[in-house]
């Protein structure tokens, strides 16, 4: 077995101290080490996105980055997207949209979204929405309440006028 | 799906990603972005002895301007490129070539270097680095040498490249002043490999004549084709014929294989239809002054 | 059911966001591979890389002597300790846990390891080292048909698993009689539901008590449990399954048998808790539940005045290794065989045929999907052929709404429906003469836009009937598929609604019981909780499947509810001092009819119930709690000649789905200008969610059309194994639909309702591929196959044309 490494990561704003195996992937030691169960597995070979988490901000495949390469980085899960059990305005209109049926791609959609609307506070066209979503795999809603939230979700969080 | 036990190394700078390639004798493997690399072992389809993450080499994370032309480290992440003004004055070819690379999350990471050295015959930034006529920096303990990218692809996932060697930077040469562009792509799903992929420059002088013209395909064979097509278009008016003729020769020279997603008959007969409509663009991108 | 119906309803037919959702939304939905228990091993699988091949030698000595590894087990050990696992299969065709002698499919397990963590058991099946003498495969059906064929199951003598032809009216005086007649040979290939959580279990031997745990992601656990607890050789009353929330089935985790019995037996080998979870190549390859994988030679006979008067079907199932639910695929599509049509008679032959593939088993449409497909390509044919609108001609022989109930020749009854009313709803929906005229235009221009229409059934509430009345002496005829409900009012008079199955799997098992519950008792949703039983407590139950489960599992609330609200109205009429029958349930309380100051609030009353005995008259049981077990309301015998089926799914609901497509006929790519879907399925519980599985059904059934394929090499190799090849469509390659519902109410289900569930993927193959042929007209070509490629459209195009590209 290959040596193991001390990491230090931030997620969701805490600090954690780590001994990896290189090979483990960010998933696992997300899921497995920290019990931040709500990042899921879905193809463990980059396509499905299921497993996407912002890391410095960027939506990232956690089953294409090892535990060991978020040393000293930022990750944000979606047990981070909102305190104290609140809802974000994504996750709010999530629900009031019915943009998830089974749940296992939501954490992956709200993260995706919300770097997407970081980047495009007014939504922009449907077209981009689903441009930006296209790397989650969703096999429940067919997409579109999805699309319908996150624009909703946008109008929410834009500043009163 | 895990992958199987690696030894891991982060080096800070370039000599010392130059160091681990020599003692590792072909046995390491440099991770860059690892949206293609990191697949293949999770599925152990690569065993590599050592990973060498390149990811915190400062040195190579960057975007120079150079005259008129640009050079990118080869930990230039793909979605930079599509933020990045100089390229989109510079490169729209780069720019619409990269918007068909996957999705938000592989363009994050996906850097140049790593698509490139990839050598995927159906990747887009291949077939776009051979058009522009890309130089690939390639370096090593015992030195650098310069690489035409299209000398650099040798065949399916392999490179010019030796095993100690990184793949450090790409040098853009300006394109010159009336060079129009167009790359088109066919895939199954969006984000998908190519089932066929081109890219075509055009360049008329102001009276609308045609002085350059590069084609290039991917998704067709083992590497980017490039297709000869300046003996049919220099020196005349690039006419709706003359850039049907060009295309035809598109589909006559390469050589496609079948597989599940597309008959080769159809990936040829998509080439042909796809070279003719990327000339076009181009040519009327060039602009047609008279 | 008097009683719900004069009333206006409250709570049911509102969009009343999901209560499930919280949890999800959060990332807290507690899915298989998220629990963990103290001490749990991890498993992984060794997968045969042959189709066909005779297992010679297993040294797993190497794997075992890996540090973190407990236990390694191979066939010999399933055959020493297991019984094959369960099937609904006639004659000798076993399926071990782990192959026994020879592998049957490339994927089958062949070995398996427990250890410290997923990382170590798979490094450890990298040191197992099989034997095998490959044996010639056979992947072709009608090669597997053929004298002489390498044999999947020898002891089975043939590859045909199954063949007869069912004869339902005078099929040859119809086609004697019948103008005209079309015929084609059609295919449908295999694809899956391919839910993004795979397949997982978590096995829990106590050895103290003997008693073995299985926390899964299965459907209809107790269903089946008696089954799973037979293959593992251990008394039923000692397997406690525990439901967990599934990320997706669509069919899938149906009647899910590997994996839990994987989990299981792992956990009685090595003495300690052990999670199974597929992955996504575990999954594609070996999953329990491919989808069908037909081959179809049909013939329609129809009049000059578009009179569609017979049907004869040929059909060749390529069924792959084990046939673990029988024909019963084919029983869901014999519900439905004449679709929305008049069609006086039908033949029907199968041919269930088995090859070195991965089995089947149920997919959104168990079947009816692919007749769906096949009677609208068909209906399509004959329009072609008289020149008759498409839409006319279903117009012409749509069952008329004052002939319901109405019997098919196969003997199922169809419940009620306005095919028209719906057809009319989707025209003007989709704007259907804007097209038409658009089209003209198009072709005018060189453009090549298509629209398709298909009419079709979704048959509801399945009855079991359908899994042996392909015998004349079935050996297991069962005839129940029960579902049941417990509602308990705690001492502060708030509501706990027990189910006895896993109903959650992306649907809204909670969100329905929540309404329903609500509407009988007229209470604020807040105060009801949903829960579910473990199969050591659970009543008889049968799971979300064949769209039964919102019907039934609001019969037996409805049924649940009569007895509660009557022991409540016995309590509240003995402190109110009137009879019960003057008593009615309103806002949270129990008051007099006619006079509303008088009423006691359920609080007050459950608190009675509990603590309070000598209060209560002398026949009340202390507590506040009732259940009801409900069995499927209208199911009937087939005769024994089988020439009439019987009635085995009489809820039918009807939807039409029209699509607007332009195709680049260069590329062979196409976009969407418009997609329409007008569904009936009697009163609707939920609109939202309703809309919901018609959108996600519609692009799975895009999926299948157009994108997802199992596609084997002539070696049994399968050459779409990853996400990569398999294709699960994007967000950016489906339309937008525009949905619009009609409301027919069933006269035999609680409350009118019937099943909705698989939605969308019953009728979107139908549509879109009479758009694509509609839009490749002016070339004369016919779609006759699925997926609809690029490739294949140019392929097409340039053979219509006589090879000219």
């Amino acid at each position: 077995m290959a040596e193991k490494h001390a990491i230090t990561v931030t997620v969701n704003g805490r600090l954690y101290r780590a001994e990896v195996e290189p090979r483990r992937t960010l998933a696992d030691f997300l899921r497995e080490d920290l019990n931040l169960v709500g990042t899921h597995l879905g193809c463990e070979h980059g396509v499905c996105g299921n497993c996407t988490v912002l890391v410095d901000g960027k939506s990232t495949r956690s089953c294409l980055m090892f535990a060991v390469q978020a040393d000293g980085r930022e990750v944000l899960t979606v047990e981070g997207l909102a305190p104290n059990g609140d809802l974000h305005p994504l996750q709010r209109a999530f629900w009031e949209h019915h943009a998830l049926q089974c749940g296992f791609c939501t954490p992956a959609m709200l993260l995706t979204a919300y770097e997407y609307l970081t980047t495009r506070p007014d939504a922009g066209t449907d077209e981009e929405i689903r441009e930006a979503i296209s790397g989650v795999l969703c096999r429940c809603t067919g997409y579109q309440n999805i699309v319908t939230a996150i624009r909703a979700a946008a109008k929410q969080m834009a500043p009163s006028p | 799906m895990k992958p199987v036990a690696f030894d891991y190394y982060r080096p800070t700078s370039v000599e010392e990603v130059h160091a681990l390639l020599a003692s590792h004798g072909g046995g390491g493997k440099i991770l860059a972005g690892g949206q293609s690399l990191v697949p293949l072992l999770n599925m152990r389809l690569a065993r590599p002895a050592a990973i060498i993450d390149i990811n915190r080499v400062a040195a190579l994370e960057y975007l120079h301007a150079n005259g008129d032309g640009l050079v990118l480290g080869a930990l230039t992440r793909q979605q930079s490129l599509l933020e990045n003004r100089a390229v989109a004055e510079r490169y729209p070819l780069l720019v619409e070539a990269v918007r068909y690379i996957g999705h938000r999350q592989i363009r994050n990471w996906g850097t140049v270097g790593g698509s490139l050295a990839h050598a995927d015959p159906a990747a887009e930034l291949p077939v776009t680095m051979v058009a522009l006529d890309a130089e690939i920096t390639a370096s090593s303990a015992r030195g650098a040498r310069a690489i035409p990218a299209r000398e650099f692809f040798l065949d399916t996932l392999t490179t010019a490249l030796e095993p100690d060697e990184l793949l450090a930077s790409v040098r853009l040469p300006a394109l010159s002043p009336g060079t129009g562009w167009s790359f088109l792509e066919v895939s199954r799903r969006h984000g998908d490999f190519a089932l066929v992929a081109v890219a075509a420059l055009v360049t008329r002088d102001e009276a609308g004549v045609c002085t350059d013209a590069r084609l290039v395909l991917g998704g067709v064979g083992p590497v980017p084709q490039v297709v000869e097509v300046r003996d049919l278009l220099i020196g005349q008016q690039p006419t709706p014929d003359a850039i049907a003729a060009a295309a035809d020769v598109a589909g006559a020279v390469i050589e496609p294989a079948s597989d599940v997603h597309a008959t080769a008959e159809y990936r040829r007969h998509v080439a042909r239809v796809l070279a003719r409509r990327a000339l076009t663009t181009a040519v009327e991108r060039a602009g047609g002054r008279r | 059911m008097a009683e719900v119906a004069t009333k206006r309803p409250r709570w049911i037919g509102k969009s009343m966001p999901r209560v499930e959702d919280l949890r999800f939304l959060r990332g807290k939905g507690r899915y298989i591979d998220d629990l963990k228990l103290p001490n749990m091993a991890h498993a992984a699988i060794l997968r045969s890389p042959y189709a066909h091949a005779r297992i010679v030698r297993i040294d797993t000595s190497a794997a075992e002597r890996l540090p973190g590894v407990y236990k390694v087990v191979t066939g010999k050990d399933v055959a020493e300790r297991m019984n094959p696992l369960p099937t609904f299969a006639v004659g000798p065709i076993y399926q071990h846990l782990l192959a026994v002698d020879k592998v049957r499919y490339a994927g089958e397990a062949v070995a398996a390891v427990v250890a410290e963590n997923r990382y170590i058991a798979e490094d450890a099946c990298d040191l197992i080292e099989v034997e095998y003498e490959p044996l010639p495969p056979v992947v072709d059906p009608f090669e597997a048909m053929e004298p002489g064929a390498p044999l999947v199951h020898e002891a089975l003598g043939s590859n045909i698993a199954y063949s007869r032809t069912f004869t339902f009216g005078d099929v040859e005086g119809d086609f004697a009689n019948a103008d005209h007649v079309v015929s084609a040979r059609l295919r449908w290939p295999r694809s899956s539901a391919m839910p993004m959580e795979t397949n997982g279990a978590i096995g829990d031997y106590d050895e103290g008590t003997g008693t073995l745990t299985i926390y899964a992601n299965s459907m209809n656990f107790t269903y089946f449990q008696w089954l799973i607890a037979t293959s593992l050789k251990i008394p039923a009353s000692k397997l406690k399954v525990v439901p967990i929330n599934a990320g997706g089935s669509f069919g899938s985790k149906f009647f899910m048998h590997k994996v839990p019995t994987m989990a299981g037996f792992l956990s009685m080998v090595a003495g300690r808790p052990v999670k199974y979870v597929e992955d996504r190549i575990d999954h594609i390859l070996n999953n329990d539940h491919c989808g069908s994988d037909r081959y179809y030679d049909v013939s329609l006979a129809f009049d000059n005045d578009g009179t569609l008067r017979s049907l004869k079907i040929d059909c060749v199932d390529d069924y792959g290794a084990y046939l673990q639910f029988g024909t019963g695929t084919h029983g869901n599509a014999l519900a439905q065989v004449v679709g929305p049509y008049r069609i006086q008679s039908v033949q029907y032959k199968l041919t269930a045929v088995l090859t070195n593939k991965n089995q089947q088993g149920a997919y959104r449409g168990f079947g009816s999907e692919v007749n769906n497909w096949v009677l609208e390509r068909m209906v399509d044919l004959a329009a072609r052929k008289l020149g008759m609108d498409r839409a006319e001609i279903r117009r012409k022989n749509f069952i008329r709404p004052e002939q319901f109930p109405y019997k098919i020749p196969t003997g199922n009854i169809y419940d009620s429906g306005n095919y028209e009313g719906v057809l009319d709803k989707a025209l003007k929906l989709v704007d259907y003469e804007y097209w038409v005229g658009e089209r003209e235009r198009a072709r005018q221009e060189g453009r090549y836009l298509g629209i398709g229409i298909v009419t079709a059934q979704e048959r509801s509430v399945f009855s079991s009937t359908e899994f042996w009345f392909w015998f004349d002496q079935p050996s297991f005829p069962v005839t129940s598929s029960p579902e049941s409900a417990t509602i308990t009012i705690d001492p502060t008079g708030k509501f706990v609604v027990t189910l006895h199955s896993l109903a959650f799997w992306g649907n809204s098992p909670e969100t329905v019981v929540t309404q329903v519950v609500a509407e009988e008792f007229d209470v604020d949703p807040s105060d009801i909780v949903v829960t579910y039983a473990d199969s050591q407590h659970a009543l008889p139950g049968t799971g979300p499947g064949g769209s039964r489960f919102t019907v039934m599992v609001t019969g037996a609330l409805v049924g649940a509810s009569a007895r509660l609200k009557e022991k409540i109205k016995k309590i509240a009429a003995h402190e109110l001092e009137v009879s019960p029958d003057d008593l009615e349930f309103s806002e949270g309380k129990v008051r007099v009819k006619g006079s509303p100051d008088r009423a006691l609030t359920l609080d007050q009353i459950a608190l009675k119930a509990y603590m309070f005995r000598l209060d209560l008259p002398e026949d009340i049981e202390s507590g506040l709690e009732a259940s009801y077990t409900y069995d499927h309301p209208y199911t009937t015998l087939p005769s024994a000649d089988r020439k009439d089926l019987g009635v085995f799914y009489p809820f039918v609901g009807h939807a039409c789905h029209i699509a607007v497509v332009e195709v680049d006929p260069e590329t062979g790519q196409f976009t969407y200008h418009k997609y329409a879907a007008v569904h009936d399925c009697g009163t609707v519980v939920n609109p939202m969610t309703l809309h919901g599985h018609i959108t996600g059904g519609a692009v799975q059934g895009l999926g299948t059309a157009l994108f997802e394929e199992y596609v084997y090499d002539e070696s049994g190799q399968m050459l779409t194994a990853s996400f990569m090849d398999y294709l699960v469509p994007t967000a950016m390659d489906v339309p937008r639909f525009d949905i619009d519902h009609q409301e027919t109410p069933s006269p035999y289900t609680p409350y009118g309702i019937k099943g909705g569930g698989e939605g969308g993927r019953m009728m979107s193959p139908g549509a879109i591929t009479a758009a694509l042929e509609d839009a490749l007209e002016p070339f004369g070509v016919r779609i006759t196959e699925l997926p609809i490629t690029p490739s294949k459209i140019v392929g097409w195009i340039q053979q219509a044309r006589g090879g000219q590209a």
